[in-house]
């Protein structure tokens, strides 16, 4: 029900710098100053969370289900996602009352259980989640950083390495569900953009293992399907997608067909920008 | 006494009472006759003649017209045809004396023609023409007089055909049969001998069934069949006929549209096409005309053998379903396109150019349109072929079909490859050249040449070119550097396309002139185009003399390394050109041989030319010497289609111009119209005697008018091409002060013919505009007339706006732990029972999410008012008194409140659906449709989705009133398009109509239903499909109503009076949007 998960980054997940975000990231972690990650669909927000989770040797908190509430430790701290969803409610963050044997227990949630240990919160695509969850965001975002827990009556202070990050799409999401101000001027906003054609190709041969010449083959359509954005396509293909691109072309499937499977029919239904992204692919693999 | 004069004598009596002339005819003929005839013939003759005067009281006019035959008679006659000749005009006499006349009139002159043994055959078919009145014996005695011209031209086995054909009129008109007939011998004339039958047997066919086209068809019937193939005329009036043999009132337009059809088709595939047509003739005349009449159109698209496969997919369609079969041979099935477009190898861009367009953005990042290649030559701005591929910065110029292969994809190919080469254009940036950047792979020569151009150059690249004495040289030897660049650079970043690329490289190589015919500078340059087309090992040159084309060629392959740029191509061009102009332009007259290049290394040429430029002696750009042949430009290669670099700089600059300053005016200090008109005068690029006609001042300054319109004209929203349904936009009135005329948008829907089954394709032209606007008063006054209704609605619909959050129970997860089943949790627990989970409640949010639209119905059958429930007098009795009183009760009730009628009930039920709807906070948009036939849908927009209400739609319900015809689906098609934009998850399509559809042409004919109610029911159909619910609302239930059918189980109601309809409509609403 509950899409977040929690762990603890133990190993350094490849993350490739396109800019001064890491700087950027760096210096408002020691502010305390809460983040917002802008930036088209697999563009790898996530995967930076991650990698600043662990070079600030700082526990993040994903929310995914049935993660269990070990204590705070040393050295690397968990970092909590949660992907957000229309659905998703105060309660789920904060925690609720489970039955037991004896009567009720209480459990937190995953922003509880964040706030608590001093974890990097990391909440997907918050947009799409209701609106009640900003009664809780606005406090734990300003001076106060605090995480007021109605059902329990109890306000929790958050832990000193506890931050907020948020991501959000300004691509797909409708007008209605635009971010309000007061909250998206709560944090300071880093922009993420496609990486440039050789950086994307470094990423694709990292995360796949196919050879370079084939990474610059699919950073080269991943580019030139980009160029379709908005005439026809709703979103850019993803750097995700031209990843998986090249691990199937690593298994031995044709490019053109890996290509086929991994962008054009994972991007869009319509017959006719199917058929003009396949014909960009045949342009370019052979 | 002669013998002659003997009979005269002892007749004499019998002429007494009879006018003079009959006594001289005879007298004559006796006198005439005496030295041909024998005494015993002669007597016989002239009691032939006496008989034939008592027979009735006019018989003696034939008599006499018998005596005057007799001398005229041709000598050759035997005996027995005079006998038989009398004896036809006694029995014709008998008859009718004025046709005896006629008979014996022309007799002579008919007999020398149709010889004696025909001579009964003739007067038989006179007689068949004579029914006993005076009509039918004057159209007899047209055609006994028409003998001689008539057997001229015909021989009299086919005139028995075309007896049959006027008596066949004669039953209609005499008037046509008489025309016909008397048109007849030309007519006939003009055809072959062979035919004469056939035309005739079509003739007796028409006229069974549509007697009024026989005059069309005597008047324009040959030649249109002469444009069919002589061998098959006879089998192609066999088919026509066989329309006719049908009852079918149009058989004479199958006929005329079958043969012009066939005078666009090959004679020789004549034979073929009707052989096909035959095949289909037995399971239906109409479709086997078809086939021939729309031959021409689908032979465009698919090779004669392939026709055979077309015509048997139709066969199959044809033999299970008549309709659908004939459909499919009318062209007016989408089956039959796809059929067609299977089969059909060439590629149109019509159909290609949408995947295309988004192919060529993705590689360029530019917003390019696709477009035929004769739209550019149209525009009059220095392009002239309509075949060829081109750009002018914007748009991507295409040839309009693709077929020179037989196979689809590699015609798709082709036509790629076209695309890719100008895509690469703009890509690899052909245009962005400036003269003072610096060549990346090459030393700059460019900036220590002279510059010769006197004005200031208009464009960079016309800068570049000013350098050289011979633009033309300069212009071909810059394009082949420049493609070679490009080609290149395609095949490095295009792995996919290189394969096809080489493969119409090849083809190119393959097309290319002989090179050792040229003169000497000429061959250099073929060689360089061949060079280009990666054909180095094609190259032929005199073997003794290799060193400046080894050079060329060196220079030109330096262009295929990465990292070529617009300007190396630009310094290569210069170095070449000083290498031809070393070459004179001469036929080779040594008798060296032709050979292919030897290795050079590259060390020992001097590709920089250092000797020439840097720091050498400057380099001389010569003018060609005299005594030479003049320079001609090598053969075009199709692919790379042309390339316009200084016409593109222009119009870019003009466009970029036209953004800054004003639309439209190119600030001065940018170009002037000397430098236009300088550049146009001296470009290479621009044939101006094959783009304009007149003279050169004219000629020029249409160019330069052309030219500034197009750098005007914002760059068309190459997006408006890629919307479905397709449509275009057009703005109805000139630009000027008055008031903008409305914008209307064409759209096109396929309409369903339920005969066959599937849709005619792109049948139905929609036009949307917004309906003009009226004044408020009547909102305002029908608001006021129910304010009471008005209010209970608003009331009804509060009701149904939903509360925000709604508490749902029992779930396995939630917000919090619910007691009761908390309680029964621990019960069971405690009692060893397995404990249900569901012990969670959570809020759920409720949104109201519901687009819905309104189509009023516009037609002109809403202009009926509806009958009253008390306005029938139906009492019983005849009592006159209490029926005029029940009548003055009524016209005062008529005059306090007039009738209503449909259209006011449906207006005063979108007043009051607004107020309700307003209410509520749903999404909504109202539109009135009518029109007049299948190309002029009226659809008009009184407030569109996301449209605010406001005092516009006030208006716009006010100019709701009955209009034209009712085309039910294109109108709801068209909704459902609108529909299907909003994001709403409850969509609902509501029709307010008085539930009969009717158009022209919507149906078999006026009176016909059945085909629109199909259609409208397959347009709902298709809503449903959209996932949107649609619903008729009708106001009539006086039993016109047509609906009920069309609707099925979908929802439907009738609405009697309005008063009712305040109460049904919040009942309704939920229904639907719950």
């Amino acid at each position: 029900m509950l899409a977040a998960e929690e762990f603890t980054v133990r190993e350094e997940p490849y993350y490739l710098p396109l800019g001064d975000e890491i700087e950027l990231f760096e210096a408002a972690f020691r502010q305390r100053i809460p983040v917002l990650l802008k930036g088209p669909t697999g563009c790898g927000k996530t995967r930076f969370v991650e990698y600043m989770s662990y070079r600030l040797g700082q526990p993040v908190t994903r929310i995914s289900q049935g993660g269990d509430g070990d204590g705070p430790e040393a050295g690397p701290r968990p970092f909590v996602t949660v992907a957000c969803h229309e659905d998703l409610t105060a309660s789920d963050l904060v925690g609720r009352y489970l039955l037991d044997t004896d009567g009720t227990r209480w459990i937190d949630g995953p922003l509880t259980r964040a706030v608590k240990r001093g974890a990097i919160c990391y909440l997907d695509e918050v947009v799409e989640a209701r609106k009640d969850t900003t009664v809780l965001i606005h406090p734990l975002t300003d001076y106060r950083r605090l995480l007021p827990i109605e059902k329990l009556g109890q306000v929790v202070e958050a832990a000193d390495g506890f931050l907020l990050v948020i991501s959000y799409n300004p691509g797909y999401q409708s007008a209605l569900k635009d971010l309000k101000h007061s909250t998206r001027q709560r944090f300071i906003s880093v922009e993420f953009t496609y990486p440039s054609r050789e950086q994307e190709a470094e990423i694709i041969t990292h995360e796949s293992g196919v050879d370079m010449a084939v990474s610059i083959e699919l950073a080269k359509l991943g580019e030139k399907v980009r160029n379709l954005k908005e005439h026809g396509l709703g979103e850019g293909v993803s750097t995700r997608l031209l990843i998986y691109a090249g691990r199937l072309i690593e298994r031995g499937i044709a490019p053109r067909r890996a290509a086929q499977v991994a962008v054009t029919w994972a991007l869009t239904d319509d017959l006719e920008v199917q058929r003009s992204i396949e014909e960009v692919v045949t342009s370019i693999f052979e | 006494m002669s013998v002659a004069g003997e009979l005269a004598a002892r007749n004499r009596e019998r002429f007494e009472g009879f006018p003079e002339p009959l006594l001289d005819a005879y007298q004559t003929g006796l006198r005439a006759l005496e030295g041909r005839l024998t005494p015993t013939r002669l007597e016989s003759w002239s009691r032939g003649g006496l008989d034939l005067m008592a027979v009735s009281l006019r018989s003696w006019e034939s008599a006499a017209e018998y005596f005057r035959a007799g001398p005229r008679l041709p000598e050759a006659a035997s005996w027995e045809t005079w006998e038989q000749l009398a004896v036809e005009a006694a029995s014709l006499t008998e008859q009718s004396a004025p046709l005896a006349v006629s008979f014996l009139r022309s007799a002579p002159e008919t007999l020398a023609l149709v010889g004696p043994n025909h001579l009964a055959q003739w007067a038989d078919l006179g007689r068949r023409l004579y029914k006993g009145n005076w009509k039918s014996s004057s159209l007899a005695a047209q055609f006994y007089d028409a003998g001689p011209e008539l057997f001229g031209a015909i021989r009299v086995s086919q005139a028995g055909r075309l007896t049959l054909f006027l008596d066949e009129l004669a039953r209609h008109s005499y008037e046509l049969a008489a025309a016909c007939l008397s048109a007849a011998p030309e007519v006939l004339g003009r055809l072959d001998g062979a035919d004469r039958a056939p035309f005739l047997t079509f003739g007796v066919e028409l006229a069974q069934s549509s007697w009024a086209d026989s005059r069309l068809y005597f008047e324009r019937g040959v030649p249109l069949l002469q444009r069919v193939h002589a061998p098959v005329r006879e089998r192609y009036l066999l088919l026509a006929a066989r329309v006719a043999r049908d009852h079918s009132r149009s058989a004479f337009q199958y006929f005329e549209e079958g043969a012009a059809a066939l005078g666009e088709v090959e004679p020789d595939a004549h034979g073929p096409v009707i052989e096909l047509a035959e095949q289909l003739a037995p399971h239906s005349a109409y479709a086997a005309m078809d086939f021939i009449g729309n031959a021409p159109a689908v032979l465009e698209k698919v090779r004669l053998d392939e026709l055979p496969a077309w015509q048997a997919a139709g066969l199959g369609i044809l033999a299970a379903s008549r309709e659908g079969g004939e459909a499919y041979f009318r062209l007016q099935s989408s089956r039959g396109e796809e059929v067609l477009d299977t089969l059909s190898a060439r590629v149109e861009l019509a159909r290609v150019g949408e995947v295309l367009r988004l192919y060529a953005k993705a590689l360029t990042g530019r917003d390019i349109s696709i477009h035929a290649a004769a739209v550019l030559a149209e525009k009059g701005i220095g392009w002239v072929d309509e075949e060829r591929a081109s750009t002018e910065g914007t748009t991507i110029f295409l040839p309009e079909v693709m077929e020179r292969h037989r196979d689809k994809d590699e015609n798709f190919a082709a036509m790629k490859v076209f695309a890719t080469h100008q895509a690469a254009h703009l890509e690899f940036e052909s245009f962005a050249f400036r003269f003072e950047r610096p060549a990346t792979l090459f030393a700059d020569l460019r900036p220590t040449l002279p510059e010769r151009g006197e004005a200031r150059p208009a464009t960079e690249i016309e800068r570049f070119f000013d350098l050289f004495p011979d633009r033309t040289l300069a212009s071909d030897l810059h394009e082949i550097a420049e493609d070679a660049r490009i080609d290149a650079a395609i095949k490095r970043a295009y792995a996919g396309i290189r394969g096809a690329l080489g493969r119409m490289q090849r083809e190119e190589l393959a097309r290319r002139p002989e090179v050792s015919e040229l003169p000497l500078r000429q061959a250099f340059v073929e060689n360089l185009v061949r060079v280009s087309l990666d054909g180095a090992g094609a190259v032929r040159w005199p073997a003794g003399r290799a060193e400046p084309m080894a050079n060329g060629v060196a220079i030109l392959q330096r262009l295929t390394a990465a990292g070529a740029t617009a300007e190396d191509a630009a310094e290569a061009a210069l170095r070449l050109y000083q290498l031809a102009m070393g070459i004179r332009n001469e036929r080779d007259e040594s008798e060296e041989g032709w050979d292919a290049l030897p290795e050079f290394d590259e060390e020992s040429l001097d590709l920089d030319m250092s000797g020439l430029g840097g720091d050498g002696p400057p380099m001389d750009l010569g003018e060609a010497p005299d005594g030479e042949a003049d320079y001609e430009s090598p053969q075009e290669i199709d692919f790379r289609g042309e390339f316009k670099p200084e016409l593109v700089q222009l119009l870019m600059k003009l466009r970029d111009g036209a953004e800054q300053g004003e639309a439209g005016q190119i600030s001065p200090e940018q170009l002037t119209e000397e430098q236009l008109r300088e550049l146009l005068e001296k470009s290479a690029e621009i044939d101006l005697d094959a783009l304009l006609e007149g003279d050169l001042q004219q000629t020029t300054g249409m160019f330069l008018s052309n030219l500034l319109k197009e750098a005007g004209t914002p760059v068309l929203d190459s997006d408006a091409q890629s919307d479905q349904p397709l449509s275009d936009l057009s703005t109805g009135a000139e630009e000027g002060e008055e008031p903008l005329a409305p914008v209307v948008t064409t759209y096109y829907y396929d309409e369903w013919d339920f005969r066959a089954q599937d849709y005619k394709p792109r049948w139905c032209a929609v036009k949307e505009a917004a309906l003009e606007e009226g004044g408020e008063e009547f909102y305002e006054e029908t608001l006021r007339e129910y304010a009471s209704l008005v209010s209970q609605t608003r009331k009804q619909f509060e009701l149904m706006k939903p509360e925000l959050f709604r508490k749902i129970k029992r779930l396995s997860d939630g917000e919090d732990v619910e007691l009761d089943p908390a309680i029964e949790w621990m019960i069971d627990l405690r009692t060893g029972v397995s404990p249900t989970e569901k012990i969670y409640w959570r809020r759920n949010k409720v949104e109201r999410d519901v687009a819905i639209a309104f189509l009023l119905d516009m037609s002109a059958s809403t202009d009926e008012e509806i009958a009253r429930r008390d306005q029938h007098y139906d009492d019983a009795g005849d009592d006159p008194r209490k029926y005029l009183s029940w009548w003055v009760t009524k016209r005062r009730q008529e005059l306090a409140a007039p009738p209503k009628r449909i259209i006011d009930l449906e207006k005063e039920a979108t007043v009051l659906l607004i107020t309700a709807l307003e209410t509520i906070g749903d999404d909504y948009g109202i539109y009135g449709f009518s029109g007049y036939g299948r190309d002029n849908v009226e659809f008009y927009v009184i407030k569109d989705f996301e449209e605010r209400f406001g005092e516009a739609t006030k208006r716009r319900i006010d100019k709701v009133t009955p209009i034209r015809s009712t085309r039910m689906g294109p109108a709801i098609r068209h909704a459902i398009h609108k529909l299907s934009a909003t994001e709403a998850k409850v969509r609902i399509l509501v029709l307010l109509s008085d539930g009969r559809p009717q158009d022209h042409g919507y149906g078999r004919d006026r009176t016909e239903k059945e085909y629109a109610i199909h259609d409208t029911k397959q347009a709902l159909n298709e809503a449903r499909r959209e996932g949107i619910t649609p619903f008729a609302l009708t106001v009539d239930r006086a039993g016109h109503d047509y609906l009920k059918t069309m609707c099925e189980d979908m929802g439907y109601e009738v609405v009697g009076d309005i008063e009712s309809l305040p109460r049904r409509l919040p009942a309704l609403y939920r229904r639907l949007t719950e």
